[in-house]
């Protein structure tokens, strides 16, 4: 199926996100100069199948030829790391960026966003809407604060929690508890919260790694599970259930992984974008890796998994590439 | 701005690689024992064992290893065995009994010594090799019949030895009787004679204790052999445990007993190591290999370090080999929950507890080889099966062993219990 491809000139891929009502969408946040200074760049893009009657079909299957096709794109003062979109309005999504503004994009609309949101004190490291409850989202950033949204409270963030020190690299909700989120950090730590606990402490928070702890992710199908990546080189899986017990580890390899993500189809399965410039599909139960993607040419920081097709993976990284393919995932 | 952003993506790249093996974090290619065993300790030419052959004891731990293993004998692919008297190094008879205890052909033999550390070091030896990917399950053993091999009719010094060798500086210190080294420690650190004797009547207690209570019971797999009597005639008995314990000493009896190795030294026979005979056994592989043979693991290999030190104190041994294996693995002292540490001598016994700074409650809590005995290429192994069951038993993780080692070194290794 791959090649399948779709480069965002001038600008570095920092994230890549499948819509979660359609399989024709997905979206990337990209920043020029590698993200170290300019512009930011939210491409919305459009997948279409060529099949063999060289007609174009809404849909896409998991063998046929993808085209990635440009629909909409906005460019922002500053750099974006990371987007989500709306669980609750299709046509919207957010864009993290790296003036410590967050934006809410309606992609009917040609230019402005409809919303921006102006409370970090630095660089908004990652966004995700709570795809449980749908009507909140979270932002982590540098600033050392998660900040919990909802679109219709206008007069700014519901709630601010600072315990980190330094940067947020992810806040990332728990698929089992609407209120439950977790964060990691340039601290090496790794803390668990609930918007429901007052003054807004911790449920929990443990050293995770030797090292900063970059990416975080839940297994959407054994809820107590989530995994995290860090430049201490290693991936760890751990159990919330016993968060000073054994934890997995595996690695430590030679680059660090930049971004975890645990397969919406399936418990075994994590994908990873990494510093050694690929995008790989681990198996949890073994640590063994059971797909490698290696045809970008930089640092991959984004990858995603298809909520419609087991197995297809979106990534992108600082060759401007966005890249789909399909990954097996065996029994 | 744009420096901190470069400055971050650089610390991304440059960040500390976190050790492969750590406290409390399971990795599909850690080292991990499967089980660790042993048979009970007799005293040399007088106890239970002193009519069966090394070979017989190696193979009869081997098949236990087998037998509450349930491993299929034809996955291993190398046993060591540490010992350190018997002719020709042991090669021969480890050979024979590895094939005795029903293992193929197809599984290879080979021997170590390194002294009185001979059964950790082919643990060590296994563990790396399977690291190193050589191979894929191991078993590493120690044995010893002191009663067969031991003693003024045999030599483990040649009799000619070059004179021009002999000159070089420290070479004859090679060749002092370990009790001498003990009273070197003794004097040279000042440990006087009540502290030594004190301490081994801590180690007969704490063995007499753990025996009565069964703590031993776990870590001991009992042999059957034949016993003959002053008239030759041979029975049949099982042995199922260690017979140099002596519950009644006290310091006070022990402060009775003349220094067996210098007119007024305070090395006597009741605060030293016993002559004895023993085996042990320890199934090693990785995670993932155990996982994949549904195999349980007792507990996990970490570390393992070796330091020289003089060989007129071989002794204190232990105080450099625990240090840097600590250092190794980034842990402290306070971090180990208990500590098997060689009793060659209470003299350097004690001297290591006291340079180390250990909890003398986290050392040795069954007991040590002054009251159930060192032979010599079995301890190493050994005492990985009374560290991970006292480890289970208490309920603790992290455990350290550790021994003096003749000619100059000590040597000590970290383990974490998986209970």
């Amino acid at each position: 199926m791959f090649p399948c491809k779709y480069r965002t000139a001038g600008f570095k891929g920092y994230a890549v996100k499948f819509s979660p009502f359609t399989d024709r969408l997905l979206a990337s946040a990209a920043s020029a100069n590698f993200g170290l200074i300019g512009n930011g760049r939210l491409s919305i893009l459009a997948t279409t199948t060529t099949n063999t009657n060289n007609s174009r079909t809404q849909s896409n299957t998991n063998n046929s030829p993808l085209t990635i096709l440009p629909q909409q794109h906005y460019d922002t003062q500053d750099g974006l790391f990371d987007l989500s979109w709306n669980e609750l309005h299709e046509n919207q999504l957010i864009s993290a960026s790296g003036d410590g503004s967050i934006q809410l994009w309606d992609i009917t609309l040609k230019t402005h966003p409809v919303a921006k949101w102006k409370e970090h004190k630095r660089e908004v490291m990652s966004v995700e809407w709570n795809y449980t409850a749908k009507t909140a989202f979270l932002s982590s950033s540098w600033d050392g604060s998660v900040k919990l949204w909802n679109p219709v409270h206008a007069q700014g963030s519901v709630q601010t929690f600072s315990e980190h020190t330094g940067c947020v690299y992810t806040a990332a909700w728990s698929p089992r508890h609407q209120d439950q989120f977790a964060s990691c950090g340039e601290d090496k730590s790794i803390r668990l919260w609930s918007t429901n606990a007052p003054q807004g402490r911790s449920i929990a928070s443990f050293g995770g790694h030797t090292d900063q702890v970059v990416s975080l992710d839940w297994n959407k199908y054994s809820p107590d599970m989530f995994v995290t990546s860090s430049t201490d080189r290693t991936i760890k899986i751990w159990d919330t259930r016993n968060l000073r017990g054994s934890v997995t580890m595996f690695g430590p390899f030679e680059f660090p992984v930049r971004r975890v993500k645990f397969c919406p189809f399936s418990p075994h399965f994590i994908a990873t974008a990494g510093y050694d410039m690929s995008a790989s599909v681990w198996d949890v139960r073994n640590g063994s890796v059971t797909f490698v993607h290696d045809a970008h040419t930089e640092f991959v920081f984004g990858i995603d998994w298809s909520y419609f097709h087991p197995g297809q993976i979106a990534s992108c990284g600082w060759d401007e590439q966005i890249h789909v393919f399909n990954a097996p995932l065996p029994q | 701005m744009a420096s901190f952003r470069l400055t971050q993506v650089a610390s991304h790249l440059n960040g500390t690689k976190a050790p492969r093996t750590q406290i409390g974090v399971q990795s599909p290619d850690d080292i991990i024992i499967v089980q660790a065993l042993r048979t009970p300790i007799t005293r040399a030419r007088k106890g239970g064992f002193k009519d069966t052959t090394s070979e017989y004891l190696l193979g009869t731990i081997l098949r236990g290893l087998l037998e509450r293993t349930h491993i299929d004998p034809t996955l291993v692919d190398d046993i060591c065995v540490g010992n350190v008297c018997p002719p020709g190094g042991g090669a021969t008879t480890a050979r024979m009994a590895a094939l005795y205890a029903g293992f193929p052909n197809t599984t290879s033999v080979q021997t170590v010594n390194r002294q009185c550390s001979s059964g950790l070091q082919a643990v060590v030896h296994i563990a790396h090799a399977i690291q190193a990917g050589m191979i894929d399950v191991g078993i590493g053993a120690g044995v010893e019949s002191m009663t067969q091999f031991y003693g003024p009719q045999h030599k483990l010094i040649p009799d000619t030895i070059s004179d021009e060798v002999m000159e070089a500086p420290q070479v004859a210190d090679c060749i002092i009787p370990m009790g001498l080294t003990s009273e070197n420690v003794s004097a040279e650190f000042c440990i006087p004679r009540s502290k030594q004797d004190a301490f081994a009547a801590l180690s007969h207690q704490r063995a007499a204790r753990a025996q009565k209570l069964g703590y031993f019971n776990e870590e001991i797999y009992p042999v059957r052999t034949k016993i003959a009597d002053k008239d030759g005639k041979e029975t049949e008995i099982i042995v199922d445990r260690d017979d140099g314990v002596r519950p009644e000493a006290t310091a006070e009896s022990l402060g009775k007993l003349r220094a067996a190795f210098s007119a007024d030294g305070a090395t006597t026979a009741g605060n030293a190591s016993q002559v004895s005979d023993g085996a042990a056994a320890v199934l090693l592989m990785k995670r993932s290999r155990a996982k994949e043979l549904g195999l349980p693991i007792q507990g996990k290999f970490v570390a393992s370090a070796v330091a020289g030190v003089p060989p007129r104190i071989m002794g204190v041994g232990p105080a450099y080999a625990v240090p840097a294996v600590l250092k190794k693995t980034g842990l402290t002292v306070a971090q180990l929950d208990i500590i098997e540490l060689n009793e060659a001598f209470a003299s350097q016994a004690v001297y290591c507890v006291e340079t180390l700074g250990l909890d003398i409650n986290k050392v040795n809590p069954k007991g040590g080889a002054i009251a159930f005995g060192h032979p010599l290429g079995c301890t190493g192994a050994r005492q990985i099966s009374t560290l991970l069951t006292e480890l289970k038993r208490q309920d603790k993780r992290v455990g350290c062993t550790t021994m003096c080692i003749g000619g100059g070194f000590g040597m000590a290794a970290i383990f974490e219990s998986e209970h």
